[in-house]
């Protein structure tokens, strides 16, 4: 029965029989670790298919939601760091193999008639497996894959006339953003994929037209029954790729994956852009182009040399094909060395740079701390984005707008970067800031350097508070940070733990006679700031909303004041980052979180 | 065994371990959702306030959407539209005092509405029909509507707070799901 059944087959297909033809393709010469090449190639390249077709049904591309899905494949789904760590080193891999299999075509001369159709086949493949590793490391719309696309697409821009309309096109505009990352990914899993069908089909085919190329000296074939395709060479084949592979999963075990970057942030004023390691030779000689000759470097040298390489079969033809031969050899010799040092070069000049150095660290700590964030189920990706994830987060955002805005005359712990003219904010609103102001007023941490701030040290010089005195009022203003957002002076005074407070009468009598607070305290003496609620998030907003305020700083002279941020400048979302980050009031990574209830 | 015979092996062998290395991990990939929610029911349902009592009326079904946090796979949403409840409040004294369905069929999950005479429910997918009290007025739906778990707040006009869930659909008995 079964044997009818393929007998019916075989008749209506005659596929069983071409397979077979294949199969049995006699080797004369016997199996050859050199024919491997090829195989291992096409091997990886089925692999990549199949790891990208399982990544399809988990990735979202849109600008927003392309790094959200690609963490969830590679941190939460199981398998996912596998599968995606497959696909990364599988790319590599396969350009390893690529270059090998060229060299050895090269080397042996198998260019040469009749197989000039399947050398252009290979060169094409090549250009198609150049794009696809181009178009697949921005996917994930990370900073790595965000900048370097930026750098390769400006590349392409560079070149001379139809290049900054080439680059529109690819890029889907002239912003970076859903247009790329669809128009990628359409390359990526679409266009490209027919392309490198239909040229690793006609590619397989002729190589069957022409058979394998015969080694120049041939060893004596083996002892025994002559060899065929299968078995002899499909084992050594096999063996091969079995072997690739396990240097794949090992790649994958020792890095846990494949890297996940930070949200792609196009704000970020320092990360350090660098390509995968086989483009550091152009990355590196860019730097030897002035900018306006950069094509040269990055489209005139390479195109050339494919040129060249393309024409080799006919100048075959035309000039001693020996010679050629050995000159072209040489010369690719010598661009390999040269690409060589180019990469080396370029690592060590990395090594060498702090600056790199201190960029990579901290975009390796804003890495950790997206991933954080984002499997933290008290955050996890915002809705609106994947950008948002740093964006909403105190101690990335919050530190970034303190630096830009706040410590041109602040000082944090001592750090800022202009000329000090205002407090220290490290833990201002809290017991040990206030207890070291009533300790010191003219210190540089709080009002030494602030112009016409003299109010407090005038204080100390004639208060006669001792330490323990001072700790109760510096506890009782303390508390003040924890007065609710919505809570007038009547309502907070009638709380329980208030007016019994041991640093009440104190506050009443020794602060109360310059700080006004209505409802509270006289004030008069002199001008001074209403310290109700001072150091929560409510009072802090408004000082830096309105600091001119009559009853804050209204007193001083304006040019003394600190700067009021208007919304247009500084928005609700970026203030309250700013407030919670000076208070601390962010996610910490030791603190586990707590369960929900 | 002869050379070709242990290459035949081998190739099998090999190609089995290559195959294999790829499609199991892949495998897993792919029924990654068969997963258990986040551990220590992260995810498990929690009582969600809907209505103060007084506002119900006795034996008049009303329905009331139910909003809360939620997580749908690398993106967590806050206050989202899970799903819609219906509450049947019981006459005074009754325990409990106030009924709740998911307002999802257990037939095939489609959202059940009130008839128009409001005296029964009615889906409007494959005429599903249920009494006020949930039970079944004709063969379609494969068991009563799902009732959930209520609770009154201790407020002096108690909220009434309901714990959504969902259930699987066709099924003769109320399995959750997770
Ligand atoms: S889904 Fe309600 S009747 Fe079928």
């Amino acid at each position: 029965m079964r044997k009818l059944l393929v007998d019916w087959f075989e008749d209506r297909t005659g596929l069983n029989g071409r397979l077979r033809a294949l199969r049995d393709e006699p080797l004369p010469a016997g199996p050859r670790w050199g024919y491997v090449c090829g195989s291992a190639l096409l091997a990886i390249l089925l692999i990549q298919a199949f790891t990208g077709l399982m990544m399809m049904t988990a990735y979202s591309a849109s600008s927003s939601t392309a790094w959200g899905s690609v963490f969830y494949i590679e941190k939460q789904m199981w398998m996912g760091w596998f599968i995606r760590g497959l696909h990364h080193f599988g790319a590599q891999t396969v350009m390893v193999l690529l270059l090998v299999h060229l060299l050895q075509v090269l080397f042996t001369a198998a260019y040469r008639a009749p197989r000039e159709v399947n050398w252009w086949l290979g060169l094409a493949l090549m250009t198609l497996i150049l794009a696809f590793s181009h178009t697949g490391y921005q996917l994930p719309w990370d900073q790595k894959g965000y900048w370097a696309t930026k750098v390769v697409t400006n590349i392409m821009g560079g070149a001379p006339v139809l290049g900054p309309y080439v680059k529109t096109v690819v890029v889907g505009g002239s912003e970076y953003g859903n247009q790329t990352v669809t128009r990628f990914y359409g390359l990526h899993v679409g266009i490209l994929p027919v392309l490198l069908a239909v040229c690793l089909g006609a590619h397989l085919a002729l190589r069957y037209r022409h058979g394998l190329k015969a080694p120049a000296n041939p060893t004596p074939p083996p002892e025994g029954a002559p060899s065929t395709y299968h078995p002899d060479q499909t084992f050594r084949n096999s063996l091969a790729v079995a072997a690739i592979l396990g240097v794949m999963v090992g790649l994958v075990f020792w890095e846990g994956g494949a890297p996940l970057d930070a949200p792609a942030d196009p704000s970020s004023s320092d990360y350090p852009a660098r390509p995968e390691w086989f483009f550091r030779f152009l990355f590196q000689m860019l730097k030897l182009f002035p900018g306006r000759l950069e094509w040269v470097g990055s489209i005139a040298i390479p195109g050339a040399l494919m040129t060249t390489l393309a024409l080799l079969p006919l100048l075959d033809k035309v000039l001693p094909s020996k010679p050629l031969h050995f000159l072209v050899c040489s010369t690719v010799f010598a661009l390999a060395g040269g690409a060589g040092y180019l990469t080396l070069e370029s690592f060590r000049e990395d090594m060498a740079s702090t600056q790199f150095q201190e960029a990579r660290e901290k975009a390796d700590k804003s890495t950790e701390r997206a991933l954080f964030l984002a499997s933290h189920p008290d955050f996890g990706v915002p809705p609106e984005g994947s950008s948002y994830l740093m964006r909403l987060d105190p101690l990335t955002r919050g530190a970034e707008l303190l630096d830009k805005t706040c410590l041109g005359c602040h000082r944090l712990g001592g750090e800022g970067t202009g000329e000090q003219s205002a407090p220290d904010l490290k833990d201002f609103g809290s017991y040990a800031w206030i207890r070291g102001l009533l300790e010191k007023p003219d210190a540089d941490a709080y009002f030494g350097k602030s112009p016409e701030c003299d109010g407090m040290t005038e204080w100390k010089q004639n208060s006669k508070l001792d330490a323990k005195q001072l700790d109760q009022v510096a506890e009782f203003v303390a508390s003040f940070a924890s007065i609710p957002a919505d809570q007038t002076v009547d309502e907070w005074l009638n709380t329980p733990g208030v007016v019994d407070h041991p640093g009440n009468e104190l506050f009443q009598k020794d602060c109360g006679t310059c700080h006004l607070i209505d409802g509270y305290t006289e004030g008069g003496l002199r001008d001074a700031p209403d310290l109700f609620a001072w150091g929560s998030p409510r009072w802090m907003k408004r000082m830096i909303r309105k600091p001119g305020e009559a009853a804050l700083y209204g007193y001083l002279e304006e040019k003394q004041r600190m700067p009021a941020a208007a919304p247009e400048d500084l928005n609700e979302s970026d203030l309250s980052m700013i407030v919670r980050y000076i208070k601390g009031d962010y996610l910490k990574p030791e603190a586990p979180a707590a369960p929900r209830p | 065994m002869n050379r070709r015979d242990f290459h035949r092996l081998g190739t099998k062998a090999l190609g089995a371990l290559v195959k294999l290395t790829v499609a199991l991990p892949a495998a897993a990939f792919l029924l990654n959702p068969l997963r258990k929610a986040s551990p220590a029911g992260a995810d498990a349902p929690v009582f969600e306030g809907l209505v103060p009592l007084s506002q119900l009326k006795v034996g008049v079904p009303q329905s009331f959407g139910v909003v809360r946090d939620q997580v749908d796979a690398w993106v967590k949403y806050p206050k989202e539209p899970a799903g819609s409840v219906w509450l049947v409040r019981q006459p005074d004294g009754a325990e409990p005092p106030v009924i709740a369905y998911s307002a999802e069929c257990p037939h095939l999950g489609c959202a059940i509405n009130l008839a128009g005479d409001a005296k029964s429910f009615i889906c409007p997918c494959h005429t599903s029909a249920f009494a006020l009290d949930g039970t079944p007025q004709n063969h379609v739906p494969p068991r009563p509507m799902d009732r959930l778990d209520v609770e009154l707040s201790d407020d002096a006009d108690p909220e009434v707070r309901v714990r959504f869930q969902r259930f699987r659909t066709l099924a003769e008995e109320k399995i959750p799901l997770a």
